[in-house]
């Protein structure tokens, strides 16, 4: 495949870079990434990885832009207020980059759908807000073998890892089952600083890239957290993946995707 | 005894527990925290019969689970 | 000119676009040429003829010569290291 003028115009400032080039701007326009969630996390990243060429990019979600997003969620704009998220989100990653694909799904993620969601993608990235939802997308990705980016972002915190599975920990490696519904404050309930998703959500969207283009070190086998209050970002090195973990263990006890039951003020209002 | 706490060397008491550090950290939600010690993970049921030694290096890992 | 003691396998002109662009549309004639080959690129004075030789050192490739053709362009021969 070679460039078209305005494709070497449009990626310049990535084929200049020695690490990424013509071969690796080829290897994003093949890629193919899945969002879960086009919310504070979703939307800088689907709209960083559009800008960058990621040739396919599904987005799934079963909301509708609300006034309340838009605080954080800059993919929408007020008067995508109503809207499908999946599809105000294709609307402006369309808008940023004509070049790519953009596959909706408008639908949240469950046992039963999540397997054939995952299955076409290189790379998934969890931008959810529930811990069902992240537990889900953990099992699926670790029975699928599909490497993916994690993440969570509360008040002025937010926290990432990238989980290659069968080679680095898994979120349930560090998180054995889900806290008890209504247990841990969630956004909704505790207020997330908008930022906080753009710097987050953007270094996922930075996993993805390196992931797809082969270049660097990936957050696998660490957990990087960010306290904006502190402005400090710390890396948590993990143990090593091993015999523990219910679902990435060479004998894994959980086999079957489970449906947690999501937290009541967490349910569509 | 010297204990590295996510990144920071502080001074405490000779062998306490994880409970007990869990208890002079304020850390939030103690009973849904993921401990680490010298990158190994302590099994929750075992903070409070685990001795910290000197030169440890700690970590507590939270549930974050926002995200829209 | 003097004469050259290699041959030219492509031949680019990027007296049309500006910066960064030169130096793109070389690096992605590079690209698809083979190792041990050679460019030959058109280039105007100034800022291509100050960067373009220089950005392309820099990515490992053995520029051959650069020559003045006295009407404000130049041509730059580089032969491609790597794959």
């Amino acid at each position: 495949m070679a460039f078209t003028d305005e494709q070497l115009e449009r990626y310049s400032r990535h084929i200049i870079l020695k690490e990424i080039g013509v071969k690796g701007q080829k290897k994003l326009l093949a890629g193919k990434v899945l969002i879960i969630g086009a919310g504070g996390l979703g939307a800088p990243a689907a709209m960083y990885l559009a800008a960058a060429g990621v040739g396919t990019i599904g987005i799934a979600d079963a909301d509708k832009v609300d006034l309340s997003n838009l605080q954080r969620q800059v993919i929408h704009t007020t008067n995508d207020i109503g809207k499908r998220k999946v599809e105000s989100a294709a609307e402006t990653m369309r808008a940023i980059n004509p070049d790519i694909t953009v596959n909706t799904y408008y639908d949240f993620v469950n046992s039963s759908n999540i397997m054939d969601l995952i299955a076409d993608y290189d790379f998934i990235l969890d931008g959810t807000d529930n811990f069902p939802a992240k537990f889900l997308i953990n099992d699926a990705c670790v029975m699928a073998g599909k490497p993916f980016s994690h993440a969570g972002i509360i008040r002025f915190k937010g926290q990432l890892t990238t989980v290659i599975p069968g080679e680095g920990p898994c979120y349930r490696c560090i998180f054995k089952n889900p806290p008890p519904k209504d247990a841990v404050p969630t956004c909704k309930q505790a207020g997330v600083i908008g930022a906080m998703g753009g710097v987050i959500g953007s270094l996922q969207a930075m996993e993805a890239v390196k992931y797809l283009t082969g270049v660097g070190e990936l957050l696998s086998g660490y957990l990087l957290t960010y306290d904006a209050l502190k402005m400090e970002f710390h890396k948590v090195k993990l143990p090593p993946r091993g015999d523990g973990c219910a679902v990435c263990s060479d004998h894994p006890t959980i086999t079957e995707l489970i449906d947690y039951e999501q937290a009541a003020c967490d349910m569509k209002q | 005894m010297k204990i590295t706490v996510a990144g920071e060397t502080k001074e405490f008491d000779d062998g306490i527990s994880v409970s007990k550090l869990i208890e002079l950290e304020n850390v939030e939600t103690p009973q849904y925290v993921t401990v680490s010690v010298n990158e190994e993970f302590v099994d929750s049921g075992a903070f409070g019969s685990t001795a910290l030694k000197d030169g440890d290096n700690v970590e507590f890992l939270y549930f974050m689970g926002g995200g829209r | 000119m003097a004469d050259l003691d290699f041959t030219v396998d492509e031949t680019i002109d990027i007296t049309s676009v500006t910066c960064p662009v030169t130096f793109v549309k070389t690096k992605v004639a590079l690209d698809e040429m083979d190792e041990g080959q050679v460019l030959q690129v058109h280039l105007n004075d100034g800022e291509p003829r100050q960067n373009v030789p220089r950005s392309i050192a820099d990515e490992g490739h053995e520029v051959l010569r650069l020559d003045d053709n006295g009407d404000g362009t130049y041509e730059l021969y580089i032969r491609k290291v790597g794959d």
